[in-house]
């Protein structure tokens, strides 16, 4: 490569740890309205009364309009891919994830390709932001049609919603 | 009416942010130091502030400090304020009330100008008094590490 | 009433990768100085200073207390900003109001980050403690651990830089050549830029692409770094600044949109709000305040050069558009014909920009010293071969959250 190196000396260093995981964070009454939604398959979203756009997951506020979203709307399974993202063959010791390496914890298979994809379900008017399976990363364009794949049996957890896939 | 949100059991995400501070050259020499029972302090060149531990800029004349400027000090002072501590946190958000009341001593080193807070051991909260001398207790085995000053004792 | 207020002298650390021989307080000082010798301004005349740098990155929670002796901050006003990554635009921002505004006369603004302290190699491990916090409360409804990893940390390579890239080819028909070619420029351009931090002598976008792919459609070679660094501009109210500097650099316009809290992992976990990631609605609201306040009326004749605030090569594209410098999906066209180089007819950050040098808080306010740097006639190895009447300075942060816009001029206009 041709970048011009620079070298300067090193200090000893003191070492601390910030533990981000000892704090507490309490959930929102939003995503527990969502997941209930989930665990009956059902895509639960707000609504806004002044622009009538619909956000997936639900809001309590609209970003443009700063109206309160208290309605809700029920959007369909079925939507269009938006944006996507497409990862060569992940492999051990590439890439470091949240201090994780994603394949060493077994979280994604060596070889495996990840596609996160923004889908816009139908009924919605925001992107929501997922991976897309069972598919052929060279199929994959901006307004492929997907569907929510289920987990077998859900529990009413994010987890439910396991990603989209073609339609 | 709506109700009342459960607070939900939370699972903690087991994510530490670890960082290494580089201390400069100033820190590394009063750090290094600390192996050799001494105290390094940094003498401004050009208004004779001391400050410990050692900086590269005084805060008062605007000069810069380089190594040169560092001193060494006796490891003997003067307590200048203090306050008593009964309990401590357990790191889970909690007091937890302490054994022994621990007192934390605002200490004026001989020669320096700036003040340092280090733990008191040997007297009892109510004999301490602005004034008191006080020393450096060294650590059994002193490694190069800001661990190596112990605590500081009526001297 | 408000005042004129110029920009008088420029100061800079030399950016890299490590930066292991100082401390965070030693390596601002370095570049507060360099701005007061440049400004010919004594520690003594400074009277306040505004200080920032990416908030919880380098894991101390209040850097400002412990840079005050170091940068002549005892007995000063200090007020520190933290916008995300436009911070060093805020802050640029935050000393001319203080100027302006009568409160002061003389005020330096610094914005600095070292990435080096972090365990983790370049800026992840301050990632890990702001966004972590976002989707923390997720993990308490059941998140899917690898759904996480899949969408947010894998995307975090360049977050949602790439979906805002996927959807402006989509949008505008450039291809990932052109982003080769941005990366390039920047690479060549930085090479002329002793401060800069990627420096390639005559990078050409072949170079750049025979680096891999990390997440379609950025390659290595795209990538900003993670750099160590600080920058610091002395700002001065007007007949002082005539006395200081023969050619001072002005505030004509200012403003400060945010958009739709866009984060990916918020209150309500994965729904994105915004529809086009590549719609930056707070840039081109920050663009016409901007200009209307500096009396451009038509930015593509009347400004001579803009500092872009590109990490990823595509944005240098998508918000040169929203700054109102080329019609709307054409950027790329112009980049084709050579038009955004140091000596084309609009050239984008000829000091290498985002693109070349990440210090994450001192970026956007590094936008802002280029220009001035134009304008003044300091750029040395990097000036652009013509007169810098008006320039535009841009930084933008979080993610559709903050975007700062700055027109600076050789004449404050009013």
């Amino acid at each position: 490569m041709g970048y011009i190196k620079e070298e300067r000396p090193t200090t000893i260093a003191v070492e601390g740890t910030w533990n981000i995981g000892s704090y507490h964070y309490k959930g929102s009454r939003l995503l527990e309205e969502y997941v209930k939604g989930l665990k009956q398959k059902k895509l639960i979203g707000s609504f806004c009364p002044g622009c009538g756009k619909v956000i997936v997951p639900p809001r309590n506020l609209c970003g443009r309009c700063h109206r309160i979203m208290d309605r809700r709307k029920i959007v369909s399974n079925r939507g269009t891919i938006t944006c996507f993202i497409v990862t060569p063959p992940m492999e051990k010791g590439k890439l470091k994830v949240l201090g994780m390496d994603p394949v060493e914890t077994g979280l994604i298979k060596e070889g495996e390709v990840v596609i996160p994809v923004f889908v816009k379900f139908d009924g919605s008017d925001s992107n929501t932001d997922t991976i897309l399976l069972n598919a052929d990363p060279k199929a994959v364009h901006i307004g492929m049609r997907v569907k929510v794949l289920w987990a077998k049996e859900p529990q009413g957890a994010l987890s439910d919603f396991e990603g989209v896939e073609p339609v | 009416m709506k109700s009342k949100s459960e607070i939900v059991e939370v699972q903690a995400l087991p994510f530490a942010a670890g960082f290494n501070w580089s201390t400069g050259f100033q820190m590394q020499r009063f750090i290094e130091e600390l192996a050799n029972r001494k105290i390094l302090g940094a003498k401004c060149p050009q208004c004779g502030y001391t400050y410990v531990p050692p900086r590269s800029r005084c805060g008062k004349c605007y000069a810069k400090i380089g190594e040169e400027n560092l001193i060494t000090l006796s490891g003997k002072g003067t307590l200048v304020g203090y306050t008593t501590a009964y309990v401590k946190l357990d790191g889970q958000g909690n007091f937890q009330d302490l054994e022994e009341p621990g007192i934390i001593g605002a200490i004026k080193l001989e020669n320096a100008d700036s003040t340092i807070f280090m733990p008191l051991e040997g007297i009892k909260p109510r004999d301490v008094t602005e004034g008191l001398r006080v020393e450096v207790q060294w650590r059994e085995e002193t490694k190069g590490e800001l661990a190596d000053i112990r605590c500081f004792k009526p001297a | 009433m408000r005042r004129n207020v110029a920009i008088i002298g420029c100061g800079q650390t030399k950016h890299t990768s490590k930066r292991r021989d100082v401390n965070i307080a030693e390596m601002v000082s370095e570049a507060v100085y360099n701005a007061l010798e440049d400004a010919q301004v004594s520690p003594r005349e400074v009277d306040a200073f505004v200080v920032g740098n990416m908030q919880g990155f380098g894991g101390i929670a209040q850097p400002e207390q412990w840079l005050g002796d170091s940068i002549g901050a005892p007995g000063k006003s200090v007020i520190r900003i933290a916008t995300g990554g436009t911070t060093g635009g805020s802050v640029g921002q935050g000393s001319y109001y203080t100027v302006a505004s009568g409160l002061h006369d003389v005020v330096v603004a610094v914005a600095w980050e070292k990435h080096s302290d972090s365990r983790e190699a370049g800026a992840t491990t301050g990632l890990l403690h702001v966004g972590l916090g976002n989707f923390f409360h997720a993990a308490s409804y059941g998140l899917s651990l690898k759904n996480l990893v899949a969408t947010s940390a894998v995307g975090a390579a360049a977050g949602v830089a790439v979906y805002q890239a996927v959807f402006y080819m989509h949008r505008s028909g450039c291809s990932i050549e052109h982003f080769d070619m941005v990366a390039a420029k920047a690479r060549r351009n930085a090479a002329k830029n002793k401060y800069a931090h990627l420096q390639w002598p005559g990078c050409t976008p072949e170079d750049i692409a025979g680096t891999e792919i990390i997440a379609y459609p950025f390659r290595y070679g795209h990538i900003c770094p993670a750099s160590d660094g600080a920058s610091a501009i002395v700002v001065a109210e007007e007949s002082l600044a005539r006395k200081k500097a023969r050619q001072p650099a002005w505030f004509k316009g200012l403003a400060a949109f945010s958009d739709e809290e866009n984060q990916l992992q918020s209150e309500n976990f994965g729904g994105v709000g915004v529809l086009d990631p590549s719609e930056q609605k707070g840039c081109w609201m920050s663009a016409t305040k901007a200009y209307k306040m500096a009396g451009i009326k038509d930015p593509q004749r009347e400004i001579d050069m803009a500092e872009v605030y590109q990490p990823f090569p595509s944005q240098e594209l998508i918000f040169a558009e929203r700054l109102g410098l080329f019609d709307e999906g054409t950027a790329w066209m112009a980049l084709e014909k050579g038009e955004t180089d140091i000596d084309g007819r609009m050239p984008l950050d000829p000091s290498g920009g985002v693109n070349a040098t990440n210090a994450i808080g001192s970026t956007a306010l590094q936008r802002i010293l280029e220009c001035a740097l134009q304008i003044m006639g300091k750029a040395e190895e990097h000036q652009v071969p013509r007169k810098v009447s008006n320039a535009v300075a841009h930084g933008w942060g979080g993610v559709t959250s903050y975007i700062t816009v700055t027109v600076l001029g050789d004449s404050p206009g009013r």
